[in-house]
């Protein structure tokens, strides 16, 4: 039994709680479940050739013929979401230190609640905000002129002939995972203990210098908002899929079309009950997010969980 | 303890919301009324529900709810017993028609047609751009890239001045679609030795993606949205989405060499076409699965070639007689009332159809 637990109404808070943690786990398990059941065939059928081959070859009439290679979404969801946590990186780290150092007081919980407002806004909304105005914008104002003066760098080779591109995919990325991270870089900033902050300002250090102090106490807490950025972005469907270019493409040039397994995903599987091997393939794609998912966020929660405990042994 | 309290708040509020749910169920069984659902594609949506409309109000007793999901969603609901009938926009596969033969009845209520937009600003909307299926076999190939390209010149003499030197940029579905397969179909028929066999389907690897000049948007409006806001760029979309007047529209050419644009005309010209080729099946047991073969590509001079019909499918005997009969009502009510009720964009099928539409009704049983 729990420790603290003697009253009887305690007990029965306990058992209260019980099935609804109960039904949490059994559900991902269950999802787990359902997720390697479903995705096995067409790992047995493809073995290596489902992750490492770049092929979409469904067919209703011969299923020996049909054949799934997921290189493509798997590199673009990596490109697009490491395009993103480039941009939002810095713009997060800079929010932090402009709200928790620089805004004045009036207008700081508005700007903290600005940022949660973000996190929390529908991701359809930056789809069709990402796919209308900033794409276009994007175009014309950004790929087209580091075309001109940087061709020679292979990322801004091609030239940009339509709005929609790994590029557009991942600064609309970067906006949405920005107050996400932010939020969890500014926790960790503002609980730093107090002595340290006097430590540094007592040695006489500028702003800038006690800000870098602090920077460098709080780092595994960035490295933690990284991740989970990351597992954000990679798992976004509705407003990749209207902004990314949905083709079955690999190139270094960020201003190519692309795809994402996500994306993939929610657009194929309403009709993928016609093929015989689709829905085992989109299942097995899902699996490979949620274990890239999983492998990021134990990293983040680890990275996270012992910086605090580091923090307080201290 | 007040933890306790507020659980037992909540789970009273719970249960009062069950308790609601079914109450507001068992009056829906108990009552008079009937309720017929249907599920599937998604093109036949807007159309079927002015149908559903329109026959509510006639006859208020029926109740009919159509979900859009798709129509391989819609198959598969309706063969679990989801779903009383389905909207397909494809017929069922050889397959699935012989693993059910005898027990499912295919219908064709509604036409359609798939129209080829494009954005090119130098060309004023008043022209439209001469296609062939040859031409638009290679621009989703990757291997005519320009839209100067001399064979698009070729047969657009009056306009050969203004097609400018860029880049094609060819917009398809990125889901799995019923248009797609009419699209890939009408290229693999107009244009055999350049569109292969393997690449005609829902959803396909099209060639272009790989030189990076392929983008997909997801359903009608994403190819429609994707193509307004790329300029030079080419797409197919349902016929409903060309006429909002925004995109260019061109003409394509038909078996008979003829340049015609989608019209209520062309698209019921293609279907008498295809009747008279003696293709079509002509009763609602028979397999429909060669039907897009015999539409699609039709001949005579004034059939719009990528035009294809767009289905209901219903089981010949249902469990419940009362159920049998309300669907009876409905279908008979689609092939009479219904033809006053067609939504722009779609066309109502030739009487020869709507006779075989009628016939299926006859074949119901409950």
């Amino acid at each position: 039994m729990p420790p603290g637990m003697g009253g009887r109404s305690d007990k029965l808070f306990f058992y209260a709680l019980l099935p609804f943690a109960a039904v949490t786990v059994a559900l991902f398990l269950l999802l787990f479940k359902v997720l390697v059941g479903n995705s096995l065939p067409i790992f047995l059928r493809e073995g290596f050739g489902f992750i490492e081959s770049s092929v979409w070859r469904p067919s209703e009439t011969n299923p020996q013929a049909e054949y799934y290679g997921m290189l493509a979404p798997i590199l673009g969801t990596f490109y697009s979401s490491i395009v993103a946590l480039l941009l939002a990186l810095p713009a997060s780290i800079s929010l932090t230190i402009l709200i928790d150092e620089y805004a004045p007081h009036g207008l700081r919980g508005h700007l903290v609640n600005m940022v949660e407002i973000m996190a929390g806004l529908p991701t359809v909304l930056y789809g069709l905000w990402g796919a209308y105005i900033l794409a276009p914008a994007l175009k014309s104002h950004v790929m087209q002129p580091l075309n001109t003066y940087l061709g020679m760098i292979p990322l801004f080779s091609c030239t940009p002939t339509t709005p929609s591109t790994i590029l557009t995919a991942g600064v609309v990325l970067a906006i949405m995972v920005t107050p996400f991270m932010t939020s969890i870089i500014r926790e960790a900033y503002e609980s730093v203990p107090l002595i340290y902050r006097e430590a540094a300002l007592s040695i006489g250090a500028a702003r800038y210098e006690y800000v870098g102090i602090m920077m460098s106490i709080i780092k595994p807490a960035v490295l933690a908002s990284i991740l989970l950025g990351f597992g954000r972005a990679a798992g976004e469907t509705i407003a990749v899929s209207m902004t990314i270019g949905n083709s079955f493409s690999i190139s270094p040039c960020l201003f190519k079309p692309g795809y994402t397994i996500s994306s993939l995903i929610a657009d194929q599987f309403g009709n993928a009950g016609f093929y015989h091997y689709m829905t085992y393939a989109l299942y097995g794609a899902g699996f490979l997010l949620l274990l890239i998912g999983l492998a990021l966020n134990t990293l983040g929660l680890y990275l996270l969980v012992a910086w605090r405990r580091r923090l307080e042994a201290r | 303890m007040r933890g306790i309290m507020s659980l037992t708040v909540l789970a009273i509020i719970v249960l009062a919301g069950f308790y609601e749910a079914g109450v507001l169920l068992s009056t829906g069984s108990e009552g008079e009324t009937i309720v017929i659902r249907g599920a599937g594609s998604s093109f036949l949506q807007p159309q079927l529900e002015a149908w559903i409309q329109g026959f509510m109000r006639y006859d208020g007793k029926i109740i009919v709810e159509y979900q859009s999901v798709g129509s391989g969603a819609g198959q598969k609901q309706f063969f679990q017993g989801l779903a009383d009938f389905a909207g397909s926009d494809p017929p069922l596969s050889h397959d699935d028609w012989e693993k059910y033969r005898g027990k499912v009845l295919q219908l064709p209520v509604i036409l359609g047609a798939v129209a080829v937009v494009y954005n090119i600003p130098d060309i004023p909307k008043s022209i439209h751009l001469n296609l062939t299926g040859e031409i638009l076999a290679g621009i989703y190939k990757g291997t005519i890239n320009y839209w100067d390209d001399p064979k698009i010149k070729s047969i657009n003499p009056g306009i050969a001045d203004k097609l400018p030197h860029r880049e094609i940029i060819a917009v398809h579905r990125s889901d799995a679609s019923g248009t797609t397969q009419i699209f890939t179909t009408f290229l693999r028929k107009s244009a055999p030795s350049i569109w292969p066999k393997d690449l005609v389907g829902k959803t396909i690897d099209w060639p272009v993606d790989k030189t990076g000049r392929g983008v997909g948007g997801k359903g009608n409006p994403g190819v429609t949205a994707t193509i307004l806001s790329t300029p030079y760029s080419i797409g197919y979309v349902e016929l409903a989405y060309a006429l909002e007047g925004n995109l260019g529209l061109a003409a394509i050419r038909n078996k008979d060499g003829v340049f015609v644009l989608p019209s209520p005309r062309t698209i019921k010209a293609a279907a008498r076409h295809a009747l008279e080729s003696g293709l079509m099946p002509s009763s609602p047991e028979d397999d429909f699965s060669g039907e897009l073969n015999a539409i699609i590509y039709a001949g005579g001079s004034d059939s719009y070639p990528i035009t294809a019909f767009s289905h209901i499918i219903i089981w010949a005997k249902y469990n419940s007689e009362a159920k049998a009969e309300a669907l009876r009502l409905f279908i008979q009510w689609i092939y009479t009332e219904g033809l006053n009720y067609i939504v722009e964009g779609y066309v109502a099928v030739p009487p020869e159809v709507a006779r075989l539409g009628l016939q299926a009704s006859s074949l119901m049983e409950g």
